[in-house]
């Protein structure tokens, strides 16, 4: 068992440290690790390539790490940053992430003709990843830009919008059967009546767990939050919820509380730790044979989800008064997917949708992945490109008008 | 200085924009690993012209040297060198001092010993007010617990100390 594991650790430090020497995010990396040495690993010339195998630890090691994501995304969130500029990130972010769902659910519901796939692929293929969009941002020397503050304020709307997205998605799934709705949506409402609860009475909660962690050793404070964490999981079970949903709920309540900045620090070490075997876990359950049948849909997926991230990024920067090069670099910023798609792939995984959901999400990360980076970079070219156009455009009105005067 | 403006990044950290007279801008980003970034934005310019990446210890003595910590221009020095002469004091007054009984005019506090009342402040006795006598005129008596503001020169004003509190300094 111990084998196992630190020939995992071994490979996710390989890739940890390959992303961070040619200064990417290392996702993608884990990822294809944990296709190409797991257990579906190719044979070449008779020799197996599969070194780890995806065991009960690596599993409860796995799961831990969506957990410690999950609880760490939210404890990071800050409703008073968000309730500074709530107005523009609210309405960025319904444009942005409205318009990219419902593509996502048409396109699901093209390929699939069923319910819990369209859901399944619009949730992959809706939330663009913070860790990935962000790494990139510091990379193109952007963070100063003004309009990153709107990229980053619609992230934050995001990741509020997929905890909605998995209590209901999850709620469907586990009770899918004639009248799956009515489940769905009940999980829905209560995931709003706790983001609700969250949002009204945040600082009076904060302070009910002040009471609990306040003044406690470091060690008491990591234990007790982390049994938190294990209670958050196991009632949001109880309530038919995705776990990760407890998990992110959880994380949002103890950001109001003192300790915050605190379990922020002791937490980031287990999210780095767990995470990186959840990604390698991920990939370990693909069979890159499959590749070949999902490339269609991978293709259009990925098509679709750059030209409509670069429709909806820049109609929410034109709403949000964002003009010119700041609204497509908006638009181009935002494209590459990362953890939600995976989780939610697990998700429809552990609920036994079979029909390639996971080596479609796995090869479209993939694929973003390496084509957001471009994107970013070009946007200005892509920007001085819609400029010669317009341009074009002007001059030929011009001269249409110009015999006449 | 057109004013400074402070945003949150979440998920990166903490940014500071600078607006400078000129019209250019400098933006400041504290990261939450704790690097800074420094940003300048030319005139009418939404891309940064450059930047440069600190570490913490490095953005601490940059912001040391550029706060005067380590070397202060001419013009500062000369400054501090007018104010240095001029000392302004607060003095108790003491029951069994020189000055009691005495107005600001008997004294001549100015014409012999170059120092200026600035304002007496008095106790309240049982639970009344403060109350305060700004620049006072030359007949207010000094009384024993007045609190006195006196401006002069420093050596002046060790002389008025003596005769206020007893003490010298």
């Amino acid at each position: 068992m111990l084998v196992n594991l630190s020939i995992i650790f071994l490979l996710a430090s390989l890739a940890i440290l390959i992303a961070k020497k040619i200064k990417y995010c290392s996702i993608p990396l884990l990822i294809l690790l944990g296709i190409f040495l797991g257990p579906n690993a190719p044979q070449f010339w008779g020799t197996n390539l599969s070194l780890i195998q995806n065991s009960e630890s690596v599993e409860l090691l796995s799961r831990l790490g969506v957990l410690f994501l999950l609880f760490y995304l939210g404890l990071e969130f800050s409703i008073s940053g968000v309730v500074r500029n709530s107005k523009t990130i609210i309405k960025g972010g319904s444009i942005y992430t409205g318009l990219n769902f419902l593509r996502g659910l048409a396109l699901g519901w093209f390929f699939f003709h069923s319910w819990p796939f369209a859901l399944a692929v619009a949730g992959i293929t809706t939330v663009s990843s913070s860790a990935i969009v962000t790494r990139l941002l510091v990379e193109a020397k952007r963070t100063a830009n003004p309009e990153t503050e709107l990229i980053l304020g619609i992230m934050v709307y995001e990741d509020i919008f997929m905890v909605f997205f998995l209590s209901v998605f999850s709620a469907y799934l586990t009770a899918q059967s004639s009248s799956a709705w009515l489940p769905a949506v009940a999980g829905g409402l209560i995931t709003l009546a706790f983001l609700g609860a969250i949002f009204f009475l945040g600082q009076r909660l904060g302070i009910c767990f002040d009471r609990l962690l306040n003044k406690q050793s470091a060690e008491a404070l990591v234990v007790v939050a982390f049994t938190f964490l294990l209670a958050s999981a196991v009632l949001a079970e109880a309530a038919r919820l995705s776990e990760t949903v407890g998990a992110l709920l959880l994380g949002l309540i103890l950001a109001e509380t003192s300790q915050a900045k605190k379990l922020v620090q002791m937490f980031t070490p287990f999210r780095d730790l767990f995470g990186a075997v959840f990604f390698l876990s991920f990939g370990m359950q693909i069979d890159y044979r499959y590749f070949l049948t999902v490339v269609d849909i991978t293709a259009w997926a990925a098509g679709l989800t750059i030209a409509g991230n670069l429709l909806a990024g820049v109609l929410s920067a034109w709403a949000c008064g964002y003009r010119g090069a700041a609204a497509v670099n908006i638009a181009g910023a935002m494209i590459a997917r990362g953890e939600f798609a995976i989780i939610v792939a697990g998700l429809a995984a552990s609920a036994g949708m079979a029909g390639g959901l996971q080596p479609f999400a796995a090869l479209y990360v993939l694929v973003l992945a390496l084509v957001s980076p471009v994107l970013m970079k070009r946007s200005r070219a892509l920007y001085n490109f819609f400029l010669r156009l317009r341009k074009i455009a002007v001059k030929t009105q011009e001269r249409e008008i110009s015999p006449g005067a | 200085m057109g004013g400074i403006k402070e945003a949150e990044l979440p998920g990166l950290g903490k940014k500071y924009q600078v607006e400078l007279e000129s019209g250019e801008s400098v933006v400041v980003v504290i990261y939450d690993e704790g690097h800074r970034e420094l940003f300048y934005f030319p005139a009418h310019e939404s891309e940064p012209a450059f930047s440069v990446t600190l570490t913490d210890q490095e953005a601490r003595q940059i912001g040391s040297i550029i706060g005067g910590a380590f070397y202060q221009p001419k013009m500062l020095e000369r400054l501090e060198m007018a104010i240095a002469e001029l000392r302004i004091e607060w003095l108790k007054v003491a029951p069994d001092a020189q000055v009691v009984g005495k107005s600001i005019g008997d004294l001549h506090l100015r014409k012999n010993l170059g120092v200026t009342v600035i304002a007496i402040l008095e106790e309240g006795q049982k639970g009344k007010k403060k109350t305060a006598a700004i620049n006072p005129g030359p007949g207010f008596v000094f009384a024993p617990g007045q609190t006195v503001v006196v401006a002069g020169k420093a050596g002046n004003i060790e002389q008025f100390q003596e005769m206020a509190t007893g003490k010298g300094a």
